[in-house]
């Protein structure tokens, strides 16, 4: 069987890149009658969390699609068997699953081992997914044009990150910046 | 002169490598990340990395208005340098600090404003430059 396409779309807070995500997994699902899942990295830590979650939710709902919703805040492997050739799987996102697995390792994070194992378990996830699926479409954030600075976990988020997205959009059949609502595609044929 | 930028961890020196094709090409890489100062033009390629931890460097000692002039007439040097001879090119490589949150210390504003200034005189002094994004980059001039 040949493998799905991956779809990495980033852009800043606020700039509309899940809407777009979102978008593209439902025309994605009726050209090629696919079921929808939403792979949740988010973990709900405060009230504002909380919000942003449901709102997310909410769009989902009011799209009269049906979703399947699973939440996975970190080890995306544990679900990467669940999934056959007829999902499109939308993945929701990449920096929160990075942020939960860094804090979930406490000092362990400080281990290049670590870190380096880290990037390839989750790029190995992906690929799976990706084996299995129709469509996997991965969400991300822009951070990386700031003072990284000297805090040394910080520095350690971010190079990861870095690495993550350079090897997606590598494996990538399209990849997406969206600014301000609007995708610009840096990757892939115009559809 | 050949300018190249974009956000940390984007794979730019990666991508000035395959450019150059570096592994076959003599070459001098000079990094700011490891303290290397920017030193003897004795290769015709000379790429020099981390533009914007050189100018944070400056930023410690002196004025704004003053590294604008000492960076303007390094770029104006290398611009002389390199057309003494067709084969001699120097390439910059900066990270982009300019799109976060205004830093709470001064000496990081400071530092920001430097950078970003440098990196418009960098540009205007160049002849290309491309703006890399995960490895992807992107010709702007």
């Amino acid at each position: 069987m040949a493998e799905g396409s991956l779809i990495f779309i980033s852009g800043g807070v606020r700039s509309g890149k899940s809407s777009f995500a979102e978008r593209t997994a439902a025309e994605l699902a009726k050209k090629t009658d696919g079921k929808l899942h939403y792979i949740a990295s988010g973990k709900a830590y405060d009230p504002e969390m909380e919000a942003r979650i449901q709102r997310h939710q909410d769009d989902r709902e009011e799209s009269g699609l049906s979703w399947t919703t699973w939440e996975q805040p970190s080890a995306l492997e544990e679900i990467s068997g669940s999934f056959n050739y007829q999902d499109i799987i939308l993945f929701d996102c990449l920096t929160t699953l990075l942020n939960n697995e860094l804090f979930r390792a406490e000092d362990g994070w400080k281990n290049r081992g670590f870190q380096d194992k880290l990037s390839s378990d989750i790029l190995r996830a992906i690929s799976e997914f990706r084996q299995r699926c129709r469509s996997l479409i991965v969400v991300s954030n822009e951070v990386l044009n700031e003072p990284i600075g000297e805090n040394e976990l910080v520095f350690a988020y971010a190079k990861i990150l870095g690495t993550l997205h350079r090897n997606i959009i590598e494996m990538a059949d399209e990849a997406y910046l969206v600014e301000a609502g609007i995708p610009i595609q840096m990757k892939g044929e115009p559809a | 002169m050949h300018f190249v930028t974009g956000g940390a961890f984007n794979g730019k020196s990666r991508w000035v490598k395959e450019f150059y094709q570096l592994d076959g090409t003599p070459h001098k890489w000079i990094s700011a990340y490891h303290d290397e100062p920017a030193a003897e033009l004795d290769h015709s390629l000379i790429i020099l990395e981390g533009i914007e931890m050189m100018i944070r460097e400056w930023a410690q000692a002196i004025e704004l208005g003053e590294i604008r002039d000492k960076w303007r007439e390094m770029l104006a040097k290398w611009l002389e340098w390199e057309k003494e001879d067709n084969n001699r090119k120097i390439v910059l490589i900066g990270s982009d600090i300019s799109k976060g949150i205004v830093p709470m210390e001064a000496a990081d504003r400071k530092w920001r404003d430097a950078s970003g200034w440098a990196f418009q005189d960098a540009a205007a002094a160049a002849d290309r430059v491309d703006l890399i994004w995960y490895g992807i980059s992107q010709k702007i001039k």
